[in-house]
């Protein structure tokens, strides 16, 4: 089993979720996040006033995938999650040792 | 000692009971057949019972047909209930009566075994037993109450053994041994007892015994103790509804805890019963009238009748204690209408039942809050934090306030029934409103009665809008409009409410019904009025600073309370039927063009921003696209709040400081965007804007002129005017023959307003802002416009800073001869600003950082400037006396105040062209000059 945590652009998450029901995964955790990799914050001015963003308003996704399916993970998020410009954000796999279903102890990739 | 023998004569096996098959499905799908339900618990006791004990004679056998007849006459009851016919009431009851019998059984059974039990010793039944009303898997507690003859040893094995009988046959009894002697002893550790014992009820044992205690033992305790049980009872009240955000709006309500759930009506019920107890203890005679407490409408026992259903269909269901109305157990519920009487409707859905169940916990939620407002203030205002110390009457007009409630005048003492006047009354909501009073009883009584009339009086125009704004734009705003729905007054006053009464969205994110999610939205945004604390402040501050300057905040508040209104029609697009709502709703109020433009406006655009927040925010295309929608600043800042708000109101978390950030970043984007784009975006020859229709169609036959007239003005001037503001000024234009010279000024004792429309030349702008500054005006807004021919429309709007036309009527004739004579040239301006008044300057609250900026981007053929700079008298026209000096021309202005800032706009050219760098600079130098020398 892997983890897949893709930090993407907040405007690309209900193309990516769709994406990734479409091939069969279901569960995922979204976390609102900040943050900022190459593409540099701004400036903004109103009324006089500075606001500067250095950390980019981002948005984390984490799904565990059976082996087999990571690379079609990976391909639909990807596939709806890139513009081709700075700030498309990264996909990181780590490997998980196991996962249980809390309701009635399933444990393994039938817990995914 | 009876005994129901001959239920089961003859009895040899299971078969002879006729008992449906063991083997019936009890899986764990619930979706099957009720009627092949049989608890899988009930049946093994059954067995239990009958298998191994049948052979057994005697006392033994006594016992065991007493407990097989008592499970037999369960699994009847339950299948009564299932089968549709009874109904939540009379099941519990049923209950309550069967376990009386098996309780009454197994106690003879061990008084035979023990004589000695026959005398000192009482079974009494307390709690939701004792009120008779014993739910499926609930707890039943049973008080074993002794008289201090017999010793507590000789009883205990007794005792325990028939409540291990009853736990053997699935009661899950709740067993406690008293001596009467301690009864009467309040234990504040364990108030839950005491208030348990209200409910008492002799099931068998010594009857003279449990006489003495319902007669005597008890009365005195409750009399002694009714205070302590009270603050006691209140606490813990205040604690659960804590526990559960202290709403009744949860998407999967637990229906004894929640707010309006079963433990509020027994808190009802025990209140009661303790102010009757409180009024007894009364030695001297009460010091004030106890009138008793509000008698029990119909709405409140239709309420508790749903509620016992739904909890032994709860409790059916779950087999077990477990009072959640979970996500399946509505679909369930609706499925089998529970509940709903008459003719199940075509579309009776999950959610329309829901509604139902909304609707009933809604009445027993005011029902308990009535009661418990009811308590003398010294406990309740401590506990409850409520700032009622006021002592003093307050009197208005038909009504007063008396220590924090609303008291209605009597018709004898008014004239007529102030409950029908909707004058009256509708001042009473603004009242409370503004100050977060509540009604008092007798009031809400009367104008719940009073409520067909009052529909009869009621006019609708300008003075109900009048009424409506003071009771939007208080800060308890939301309570009051609460109460108003409640009684049945806001669906009087606006019909298109009744359609989103209680209604469900039914999705993991709305927490609230849509009428509820209506006030929570108004109450945030009321909330942004004060400082708050926590993650949210920042944004709160910042949203709250826009809040404060908007113009027309009533139009706000009046478009949230009618922005949902289009989800009580089931058509797809709900923005669109709540802006049709709202159209006759803002005829019937009378509100002009202006005004109803920008809330219904506001209604249709209402998911805007929320969409736009979903796109990347920081994308040209995503802004620019956004602001063509609202098109004007003060459209975007209303949309702004009202989103932040609206979120908000979703659901409790859904606004968190990320969002709010986002919103914040978006907002900033768009409004500098639609500053900088008014000077390409212009009316064009054959302009066809419904904007420039409405003009036309107010100046008939002269279509040709107002074209050439509007034909190159930058399309905020007609954006932020209406139609009949932009035809006098077309009627100005139009009068340059006679007076070059045209003003019009319209006075008011907030803000004043002063339009010139001339043709266009130098110095103008600086003129005028030298005039207002010599009267000791202060400038709040003002815009320059100029058309494609050259004529300008300049608008000043402006506060009196010395009062002087606020103190002299006929100042205002020689304030505008004074403006004109110096536009005309017969004064210059400097005599008229050597000789004004100079008012003590005060040192400013908060000191303004001076901003100049350049941009050169922003229109295609002028330069943007902008300078934020501390707001003093004066400053306007040193700023454009300084453009005048350097040769630029303005050709279009923009100036805004916002608390001490002064943020101006100004579009310029030079020789017909934008700025260079090196004018820039020389003129950055010359303004930050300027600026620092009318600071002094």
């Amino acid at each position: 089993m892997q983890k897949i945590e893709a930090v993407i652009q907040p405007s690309k998450l209900d193309a990516v979720k769709d994406a990734l029901v479409e091939i069969g995964v279901e569960g995922m955790t979204i976390t609102e996040a900040r943050g900022h990799g190459r593409q540099k914050g701004h400036t903004e001015f109103y009324r006089g006033r500075e606001y500067s963003v250095d950390l980019l308003p981002k948005v984390k996704l984490e799904v565990v995938v059976a082996d087999e399916m990571l690379d079609k993970a990976i391909l639909a998020i990807t596939g709806a999650a890139r513009t081709g410009t700075i700030g498309d954000g990264k996909i990181f796999i780590s490997k998980i040792d196991e996962a249980i279903r809390i309701r009635n102890d399933e444990r393994g990739e039938i817990a995914l | 000692m009876s005994c129901r023998t001959g239920l089961l004569r003859g009895v040899r096996s299971l078969r002879d009971l006729c008992i449906p098959s063991v083997g019936a499905p009890v899986g764990r799908d619930h979706e099957s057949s009720a009627d092949h339900r049989y608890a899988r618990h009930e049946v093994t006791c059954m067995l239990k019972v009958l298998s191994s004990k049948m052979a057994m004679q005697g006392t033994e056998h006594l016992g065991n047909l007493v407990r097989a007849a008592y499970q037999r006459k369960m699994l009847e009851v339950r299948g009564a209930f299932e089968a549709g016919g009874a109904s939540g009431a009379v099941t519990i009851a049923a209950r309550a009566a069967a376990l009386d019998e098996l309780v009454r059984g197994l106690w003879a059974q061990a008084v035979e075994r023990d004589p000695r039990l026959g005398n000192g010793i009482s079974l009494i039944a307390v709690g939701g037993y004792g009120r008779r009303e014993l739910f499926p898997y609930s707890d039943v507690d049973l008080l074993f109450l002794l008289d201090g003859k017999l010793a507590e040893k000789d009883v205990k094995d007794a005792i325990r053994r028939v409540n291990q009988e009853m736990w053997d046959s699935g009661i899950r009894v709740s067993p406690v041994t008293r001596k009467i002697a301690e009864c009467e002893k309040f234990d504040p550790e364990n108030a839950e007892f005491a208030l348990s014992l209200m409910d008492h009820r002799w099931v068998t044992g010594d009857a003279t015994l449990y006489d003495k205690f319902a007669e005597q033992c008890v009365p005195k305790l409750l009399q002694r103790e009714h205070k302590a049980l009270t603050i006691r009872l209140l606490e813990l009240t205040r604690a659960r509804h804590a526990k559960y955000g202290d709403t009744l709006f949860h998407l999967e309500p637990n229906i004894k805890d929640c707010p309006g759930g079963l433990r509020d009506v027994h808190v009802c019920g025990w209140m009661t019963k303790l102010r009757a107890a409180a009024v007894l203890a009364q030695k001297k005679g009460a010091a004030e009238a106890d009138r008793g407490p509000v008698a029990e409408d119909d709405e409140f026992r239709k309420a508790v009748d749903f509620l016992w259903l739904v909890r032994c269909f709860l409790h059916y269901r779950h087999e077990r204690d477990d009072n959640t109305l979970d996500w399946q157990a509505q679909d369930a519920a609706a499925e089998t209408a529970v509940g709903m009487t008459g003719r199940k409707p075509k579309k009776a859905d999950a959610a329309y039942w829901m509604r139902l169940y909304f609707r009933h916990a809604r009445s027993v939620e005011r029902r308990v809050t009535q009661i418990l407002e009811e308590v003398p203030a010294p406990f309740s205002s401590k506990l409850l934090g409520l700032k009622r110390e006021r002592k003093a009457e307050v009197v208005q007009h038909g009504f007063r306030l008396e220590r924090g409630r609303v008291v209605l005048e009597s018709g004898a003492e008014f004239g007529h029934d102030p409950a029908e006047d909707p004058d009256v009354v509708l001042q009473v909501f603004s009242v409370m409103a503004g100050t977060g009073v509540t009604l008092g009883r007798d009031a809400e009584e009367r104008l719940s009665q009073g409520l067909p009339l009052l529909s009869a009086h009621l006019e609708e125009g300008p003075a109900l809008w009048h009424h409506l704004q003071g009771i939007l734009k208080g800060s308890h705003a939301g309570d009051a409009l609460r109460t108003m729905h409640a009684l049945g007054v806001l669906e009087l006053l606006i019909p298109e409410f009744h359609g989103i009464d209680a209604l469900v969205i039914r999705d993991a994110y709305h927490r609230y019904t849509v009428d509820e999610h209506t006030f929570v939205l108004i109450d945030t945004l009321h909330g942004l009025e004060s400082a708050q604390s926590g993650a949210m402040a920042e944004w709160a501050t910042r949203l709250g600073g826009v809040l404060r300057e908007l113009p027309h905040p009533e139009l706000l508040y009046l478009a949230a309370l009618l922005h949902d209104t289009g989800k009580g029609r089931s058509t797809g697009d709900h923005t669109r039927e709540s802006a049709r709502m709202a159209e006759s709703v803002l005829e019937r109020l009378e509100l002009d063009t202006y005004e109803s433009r920008l809330v219904v406006n506001l209604i249709a655009n209402h998911l805007e921003m929320s969409a736009a927040l979903r796109r990347d925010i920081f994308d040209e295309e995503t802004v620019e696209a956004f602001a063509g929608k609202m098109q004007t600043p003060e459209a975007l800042r209303m949309l702004t709040l009202f989103t932040y708000a609206d979120i908000n109101a979703v659901h409790p978390d859904a606004l968190t400081p990320w969002k709010a950030e986002n919103l914040w970043r978006l907002f900033i984007a768009t409004s500098n965007y639609l500053d900088r784009s008014v000077d390409d975006e212009r009316l064009g020859a054959q302009e066809e804007r419904e904007l420039v229709h409405r003009v036309v169609a107010l100046l008939p036959g002269q279509k040709a002129a107002v074209l050439e007239y509007l034909e190159g003005f930058p399309e905020r001037y007609v954006l932020t005017r209406t139609p009949e503001q932009v035809r006098t000024h077309f009627k100005m234009a139009m009068g340059f023959a006679s007076d070059p010279v045209q003003l019009d000024f319209r006075y008011a004792a907030a803000v004043s307003e002063l339009t010139l429309v001339t043709r266009d030349r130098p110095q103008l702008f600086a003129t005028m802002a030298g005039v207002l500054a010599a009267w000791g005006m202060n400038i709040v807004t003002a815009d320059a416009f100029s058309n494609r021919q050259g004529v300008v429309v300049d608008t000043f709007r402006f506060t009196d800073g010395f009062r002087t036309l606020e103190m002299n009527a006929s100042e205002h004739e020689a304030f505008v001869k004074s403006v004109h004579d110096v536009l005309v040239g017969t004064i210059s301006v400097e005599k008229l600003l050597s000789g004004r008044r100079r008012g003590r300057r005060k040192a400013p609250l908060v000191v303004v950082e001076t901003r100049v900026e350049f941009d050169d981007e922003a229109s295609s053929h002028s330069t943007l400037l902008e300078v934020v700079a501390q707001d003093t008298t004066g400053l306007l026209r040193a700023l454009s006396l300084t453009l005048a000096a350097q040769s630029c021309n303005i050709e279009v202005a923009l100036i805004d105040t916002e608390g001490e800032t002064a943020i101006d706009v100004f579009y310029l050219t030079r020789s017909g062209a934008k700025l260079d760098k090196e004018e820039e600079k020389v003129l950055r130098e010359a303004l930050l000059k300027a600026i620092e020398e009318n600071a002094r």
